[in-house]
């Protein structure tokens, strides 16, 4: 019994299959939750998938091997985020300055703060390079981090919570600040909080939804092209 | 199947792409662009492309969980620095969010 349970923890399809379930678990609790933003079905997923691996004590390498068959198909959904930038380039171009301008500066300021506080509150190089994939959607991070010298599980962590964050945060800001126009609210939630905050911004309007999901591509791109020149 | 075989042929050829340039952009960033550029080029997005986006969109997550599961291997730094970590990440939104909307209603006034 205990033989066939150790082989059956080595089994890279095991630990797929875990995680695909742990995946469909995590998607059935939102929806039950009526789609609450503190609990999107990456974040029940992912700890479901990390409880298994504490318990079982597998080795991370072990399980990565089933995970791998998953962690591959991250290539081809990042080219396909062309799609969402070519259907909304009739949008920008019609105000591309100001599409481009607070992109590039909004998610710059964001970044830049949050790696100055890394710099001066913890003083760790490799936490601070990290710290620059944060505000990027999470496959487009993931590839920058490895290209930048950063750890991926960690910029992974930091652009989960950011996005769950931002997600809550920016529409309460926007409101004491007196922002209501829906263009606004969309892209900066694109900008700061990336996919999970498209998702909010969907919760919010059609038209917020287009501004969020061009502006996250946009952002992703931007800093993928910008960050690696840079560290 | 051939929405899929469009992303993995332009999957391939952004890292063809950034081998022959030794460009430090990540292959699938480069493979999106150069997919764009094709669209752009073409006028409309083939019918096999949005078949194959509807089906991988929803599971992006999915995707997303192994290598975020990696943090097991972090426990050290989150025990460390794990408050300070999420106090960073929130204060740091905060200026992002006010230049976005200070951009964004600078123009809608003037224009």
């Amino acid at each position: 019994m205990t033989s066939t349970l150790t082989a059956l923890l080595n089994l890279p399809l095991f630990w797929a299959t875990l995680t695909i379930a742990a995946f469909y678990v995590g998607q059935q609790l939102y929806r039950l939750s009526n789609n609450h933003v503190l609990i999107p079905p990456i974040l029940t997923g992912l700890l479901l998938v990390v409880m298994a691996i504490e318990l079982s004590q597998t080795p991370f390498s072990v399980y990565m091997q089933g995970g791998d068959y998953l962690h591959q198909w991250l290539g081809p959904v990042v080219v396909m985020l062309a799609i969402p930038l070519y259907q909304h380039i009739t949008t920008m171009r019609q105000q591309w300055l100001r599409i481009i301008l607070a992109v590039t500066l909004g998610s710059a300021t964001t970044v830049a703060c949050a790696m100055a506080l890394a710099y001066w509150w913890i003083g760790d190089d490799i936490i601070t390079r990290t710290m620059a994939t944060k505000s990027i959607t999470t496959p487009v991070a993931i590839a920058i981090s490895e290209q930048v010298g950063g750890i991926s599980a960690l910029a992974s962590a930091f652009v989960i919570a950011t996005g769950i964050i931002g997600a809550i945060l920016i529409p309460i800001v926007l409101k004491v600040s007196g922002v209501t126009h829906a263009p606004t609210i969309g892209l900066t939630l694109g900008v700061c909080a990336h996919a999970v905050g498209t998702g909010r911004a969907l919760e919010l309007g059609q038209e917020q939804a287009a501004y969020a999901a061009m502006a996250m591509t946009l952002t992703a791109t931007f800093h993928a092209m910008v960050l690696p020149w840079l560290l | 199947m051939q929405g899929l075989l469009i992303l993995l042929f332009f999957l391939l050829l952004g890292t063809v792409f950034q081998f022959l340039f030794s460009l430090p952009i990540p292959a699938s960033i480069l493979g999106m662009l150069l997919l764009l550029a094709a669209l752009m080029l073409r006028g409309r997005i083939p019918d096999s492309l949005v078949q194959i986006s509807k089906t991988l969109s929803p599971l992006l997550p999915l995707f997303l969980i192994p290598v975020s599961a990696g943090i097991v291997t972090q426990t050290t730094i989150l025990s460390e620095h794990g408050l300070v970590l999420l106090a960073i990440l929130t204060v740091s939104l905060i200026p992002g969010i006010l230049v976005c909307a200070l951009i964004m209603r600078l123009w809608a006034r003037s224009s």
